[in-house]
């Protein structure tokens, strides 16, 4: 039986398939169409899907969108009636979009797909916590969802056993943490669904000034619900989401590319507070509500790694599991797991334990790119690949490290990575200049061996899809300077052999030659998407300053 | 190749002023496809698509031109068993198709249990002759070509096929959006200087003829004609929609319906006419390349093989002899093709 989960319109466009409620192969739209966080149809994303299955549409039974559309359209106009005459442009500028394609989804699905039967509509928030808890090893769990918005709720939680979730209670638009968080990062400056992890990395080089600001902006209860003081706000009435008021409190917004200052990341650090403080809240009240002693996150919410360790830490679930793929290309898994498991019956799946979901490439596929690119390589054996990236990472070369399936999900996690040797107090600045072309405050991650990672880090257990941070143990301090963050603390990716074995035995190597159990790893990308054939990472090491690119067992020096 | 240049990434000779090689030794062909932002995209959705607008509402969905070589034999295997549609197999032998072609034919319908209609003629064999002998530089598979295609039409409009599928790769025939028609490939400047002798051929040797009055003269002439009888049939070719190359599709169809390679075949790992020996013969003999560079050529730009195993494919690799016996059969010796 398979089910082909989609998500698209928005942002992230995705397609997911489902056999037997097991995931075969999920890919966003933009690492086909190299347009980042892309809204479109995902048409090459499907036919990626199927190929991968060694299937067509004929095959496919049921095909599940990730949210309700007329639903959200009914929340849209009225907000835009609530707001009218002021929110006339946004309604005027919005509404062909929603007519040519955000309620046209089931003609776009039979027209580009020729799937005649009728679609599974499955509740935006329902989907992000069917993602996260049939992904996870827990047999039943409470969940927290929280994200921009969807339908009209933009959090929810609720209780999930077998193939049974229900939601107890919903926060509904515009009280909304992902849009605040959203309005915030436009406000200093960036863009949104790509700034939101710039905002979060400038927090760390400011302190909370603006903490009793964002208290008169957003009433926080204890159980972790709020209200935003719509008096600062300017919905749907025209460019920016904020108002003169907000400025009153704030200062002027930044503008993009311009200096930052100690305000900017001030802000930024008191709004990170302030979603920390919330988060913790709304856990905290979900364990007390629920009872459960395992806990289900999903939401592009949190992708925030740095709250997402304090939820692990500072909340009394047992045990977290967080869906690594937790925004909206997460949610069409969601709503393709939420078929497949609690409508169709299919018996539940082995917990999620690899991202490495999208396509590969053979030695004789790069060999003909290289080939024909008249690029010169070498071919290593299995063994000496190893040996030599190691060698090469110790001796501080930026290695382009491309292999097996690609990752779905925001994160690199080994298979299309750039690594680095974490040691060098260098390194951060030479990746962020002269590879990424970035922001130099942006931190770096690290792929830890997990059996070392306690020796190291302090707070961090399993973190297997590099979303929590692990505080740097005073003993360790000054060992790994290009991914410790200014407070001390290291985004994580756990590492075993069982999970990426090829990834694994190369960060084992650099630990022999090195004493250091990790590397530094970053995503395969220079402003554009994560790279995802041969040649786009060829391109990628031949306009950036990548010393050396291993695709599989084929080694391209400079 | 004559001892002209060849292009440092395709393999394709120098042949001014259609194919030009700049001082890095590239072609213009390459440089053209270099600049692309983007090769156009077919996804096999877009095939689906059109399949379905066509399916079940006739007895055949399709008529699939089947020679019994690996990329028309994965296209007959793709439209019974991957799209769900009931093809018409069509195998039309001008006196040259080999055994093992035949062979192989004979298998795919029997395992896949499809209808099947033979055609063997010597309707061409008198043109073959007199293009040989006339020492005219026309390519032998051209006039065939166009012929074939007329036959698969004339085919499709007698059993009302609304789809015409031919094996053709992505280094054969044009690359469209979505086509509407059989792309004709005769204008693109690697086939300029072919596609000219070959119209003088039909123009001036074929004229006094009479079994061939009414043969079109180019492949266009032909398109126009399908086109003024309202023959609506649609050519399409699954390999320009998919992903695979060759190596996946031939293990499909030796898994699936005891495909086999030829004994014997140009280029390397292909299945042709015993006629196409005779014909890469000449056009070596008369433009230093074939139409065979130009497939691999495309093949080699679009990522399918390396320019290495293109060049290994074109090796010539057949002897006098077997030209001997191919020319026997048109009562002509090795004198008529120096």
């Amino acid at each position: 039986m398979y089910v082909l989960g989609l998500s698209c319109y928005y942002h992230d466009s995705c397609a997911v398939l489902l056999k037997d409620g097991v995931v075969v192969a999920a890919a966003q739209e933009e690492r086909f169409n190299r347009d980042k966080y892309s809204p479109v149809f995902p048409i090459q994303a499907v036919n990626y899907c199927f190929q991968e299955a060694g299937i067509t549409i004929y095959d496919v039974d049921e095909v599940a969108f990730y949210e309700k559309m007329f639903l959200k359209f009914e929340r849209t106009m009225l907000s835009h009636l609530s707001g009218f005459p002021f929110t006339l442009k946004n309604f005027v500028q919005t509404l062909p979009l929603w007519l040519k394609e955000r309620l046209a989804v089931p003609y776009y699905v039979e027209e580009e797909l020729r799937f005649k039967k009728p679609l599974w509509f499955v509740k935006h928030h329902l989907s992000h916590a069917a993602s996260s808890y049939f992904c996870s090893p827990f047999p039943r769990a409470a969940f927290l969802t929280v994200d921009g918005v969807g339908e009209y709720a933009c959090a929810s939680y609720g209780v999930a056993e077998g193939a049974s979730l229900k939601v107890q209670k919903e926060l509904h638009y515009p009280h909304s943490l992902g849009l605040l968080y959203s309005i915030v990062t436009a406000f200093l400056g960036y863009r949104v669904f790509s700034g939101e992890g710039k905002v979060m990395a400038l927090a760390e080089l400011g302190k909370p000034t603006f903490e009793e600001a964002f208290r008169r902006v957003v009433h926080v209860r204890e159980d972790g619900s709020f209200r935003l003081d719509l008096d600062y706000f300017a919905f749907n009435r025209g460019e920016k989401m904020h108002n003169r008021r907000f400025e009153e409190l704030f200062g002027p917004p930044r503008a993009e590319d311009s200096e930052l200052t100690e305000r900017h990341a001030d802000i930024a650090c008191s709004l990170q507070r302030l979603t920390e403080d919330i988060l913790l809240k709304m856990a905290r009240h979900v364990h007390r509500a629920t009872g459960e002693r395992a806990l289900c996150l999903a939401g592009g919410v949190f992708l925030n790694v740095t709250a997402n360790s304090r939820l692990r830490n500072e909340t009394p679930f047992e045990d977290i599991f967080i869906q690594p793929s937790s925004g909206d290309a997460g949610a069409a898994l969601g709503a393709a797991a939420y078929v497949s498991h609690t409508i169709l019956g299919a018996p539940r799946a082995p917990p999620l334990r690899s991202c490495a979901l999208g396509g590969s490439y053979t030695n004789r596929q790069i060999e003909v790119v290289l080939r024909n690119k008249r690029r010169k390589y070498r071919q290593l054996a299995p063994g000496a690949r190893t040996a030599e990236v190691a060698d090469r990472l110790a001796a501080g070369q930026v290695v382009g490290w491309f292999q097996g399936r690609m990752e779905f999900g925001p994160r690199a996690l080994g298979n299309r990575s750039i690594l680095a040797h974490p040691g060098l107090p260098e390194m951060k600045d030479r990746i962020n200049k002269v590879i990424k072309r970035r922001e130099p405050y942006r931190p770096f991650a690290a792929s830890v061996l997990r059996e070392h990672v306690e020796e190291w880090f302090e707070g961090v257990g399993d973190s297997p899809f590099m979303l929590e941070v692990g505080r740097l143990r005073a003993a360790q301090s000054g060992r790994i300077p290009a991914v410790t963050h200014d407070n001390q603390t290291t985004r994580i990716q756990t590492l075993t052999r069982g999970e990426n074995g090829p990834y694994y035995d190369v960060v084992e190597a650099f630990r022999a030659r090195t004493g250091l159990p990790m590397v530094l790893n970053t995503s395969f990308n220079e402003d554009e998407p994560i790279v995802r054939t041969p040649a786009e990472a060829l391109r990628c090491f031949e306009e950036t300053g990548i010393d050396c690119l291993v695709m599989e067992d084929l080694l391209v020096e400079r | 190749m004559n001892g002209r240049r060849i292009c440092a990434t395709c393999v394709l000779p120098e042949i001014r002023p259609h194919i030009v090689l700049d001082e890095g030794g590239i072609c213009n062909l390459c440089q053209d496809f270099n600049r692309q932002e983007r090769t156009p995209l077919l996804l096999e959705s877009d095939f689906i698509r059109i399949l379905d607008k066509h399916r079940g509402k006739n007895k055949y969905d399709c008529l699939v031109m089947c020679s019994g070589g690996k990329d028309s034999t994965a296209a007959l295997y793709f439209m019974k068993e991957r799209y769900k549609l009931n093809p018409l197999a069509f195998t039309f032998d001008h006196g040259f198709e080999t055994n093992d072609a035949i062979d192989n034919v004979k298998r795919a319908v029997e395992k896949l249990d499809v209808d099947f209609m033979f055609f063997k003629t010597n309707f061409m064999k008198d043109m073959f002759k007199r293009l040989i002998r006339s020492k005219s530089k026309a390519v032998i598979c051209h006039p065939c070509s166009i012929w074939y295609i007329k036959l698969a039409y004339d085919m499709a409009a007698r059993v009302q096929a609304p789809m015409i599928i031919a094996g053709w790769t992505k280094g054969q025939s044009v690359k469209q959006e979505v086509m509407s028609a059989c792309g004709c490939n005769v204008h693109q400047p690697e086939y300029k200087a072919m596609a000219v002798e070959t119209q003088k051929f039909l123009d001036e040797q074929v004229a006094d003829m009479p079994k061939y009055a009414g043969f079109p003269r180019s492949m266009d002439e032909l398109l126009k004609q399908v086109k003024r009888s309202g023959n609506k049939a649609m050519v399409l070719s699954p390999h320009w929609f998919l992903p695979y190359g060759p190596d996946e599709y031939v293990k499909i169809i030796q898994d699936n319906v005891g495909w086999q390679y030829p004994a014997e075949s140009y280029p390397r790992k292909s299945t042709n006419c015993s006629l196409n020996f005779i014909s890469v013969h000449n056009s070596m003999r008369d433009f230093g390349y074939t139409h065979y560079h130009v497939e691999m050529s495309k093949l080699v730009r679009e990522g399918v093989m390396t320019r290495d195993e293109a060049l290994k494919n074109l090796d010539m690799n057949f002897s006098d002899k077997l030209l001997d016996g191919i020319l026997g059969e048109l009562d002509l010796t090795q004198k008529d093709i120096r």
